[in-house]
């Protein structure tokens, strides 16, 4: 059978049009999907060993969180019985990890203040690279 | 039709499997100096577990109490040893779920935790946070 000469050569664009709209939706619906994420790693002491498990020659660190003494605002930070902010918390992390980044940091969270502020304190702590982070809740 | 059947297939596989992984209510909070997460950077067996903002503890989507995480916990741990844990908490969770979390976890062997936060957001999803802050 001989092929009959093609009267219009001409391309037909419609499939790759349809196939390049296709992977143009694809990637905009999955690139739309990505935070990118992190994770800040903390060691949950043992309740029966806590005391004999920081030997006596490191000095630790404190960090609270709780509730101002008045009750007037939940999630605060206190440093050295103290309220501080981020940044004042951030100042004296940096002195410490100054001297030190393999000081151990012990956070106390008390039950009632919210995820954040616990993140916000370890966030800083890995922000003056101090890694030996452990969190005791209240 | 076959290329829109084709596309819409893509479309709900795509968005199906990404609704079932996780909690969607979930705000996580910012947390930019963290080890960053890639999809090679926790081993396969890793687990993880989501607080919602009124405590509800889930993984894949699934309701669980305290106690049926400490004994999947330990399951695992009797089958691969030593695994990562990471928490996926919302910003407004009571530390207290988060509490019982981290004590079912310990009390079945496993005492380095991880938490869940954004790096950077590319998204912008999380208005609510930044009105909180500011």
């Amino acid at each position: 059978m001989a092929r009959r000469p093609q009267e219009n050569p001409a391309l037909d664009m419609t499939p790759m049009i349809d196939v390049v709209f296709e992977l143009i939706i694809f990637f905009v619906v999955t690139i739309k999907q990505e935070d990118l994420y992190t994770r800040l790693n903390v060691n949950r002491p043992a309740p029966a060993s806590s005391a004999s498990s920081s030997p006596s020659d490191d000095i630790s660190v404190t960090i609270e969180i709780g509730r101002r003494y008045d009750g007037s605002a939940q999630g605060v930070i206190l440093y050295n019985k103290r309220e501080v902010k981020r940044a004042e918390l951030d100042q004296y992390l940096r002195e410490i990890a100054h001297t030190s980044t393999k000081t151990p940091i012990i956070v106390k969270c008390d039950d009632a203040s919210p995820h954040k502020a616990l993140v916000d304190v370890l966030d800083i702590c890995y922000k003056n690279k101090l890694y030996s982070v452990s969190v005791f809740s209240m | 039709m076959i290329d829109v059947v084709f596309e819409l297939i893509i479309f709900f596989v795509v968005t199906l499997t990404e609704a079932q992984k996780k909690d969607e209510t979930i705000e996580l909070e910012d947390g930019q100096h963290g080890v960053v997460l890639t999809p090679d950077e926790l081993p396969a067996q890793h687990m993880q577990i989501d607080v919602a903002k009124n405590g509800r503890i889930s993984m894949g989507n699934v309701t669980l109490l305290p106690d049926e995480i400490n004994r999947r916990v330990k399951e695992k741990k009797a089958r691969w040893g030593e695994f990562p844990i990471l928490i996926r908490a919302d910003f407004e969770t009571p530390h207290a779920a988060v509490h019982r979390v981290m004590d079912a976890c310990t009390s079945a062997g496993i005492w380095k935790l991880s938490f869940m936060a954004i790096g950077e957001d590319k998204t912008h999803e999380r208005k609510r946070i930044k009105k909180v802050r500011k």
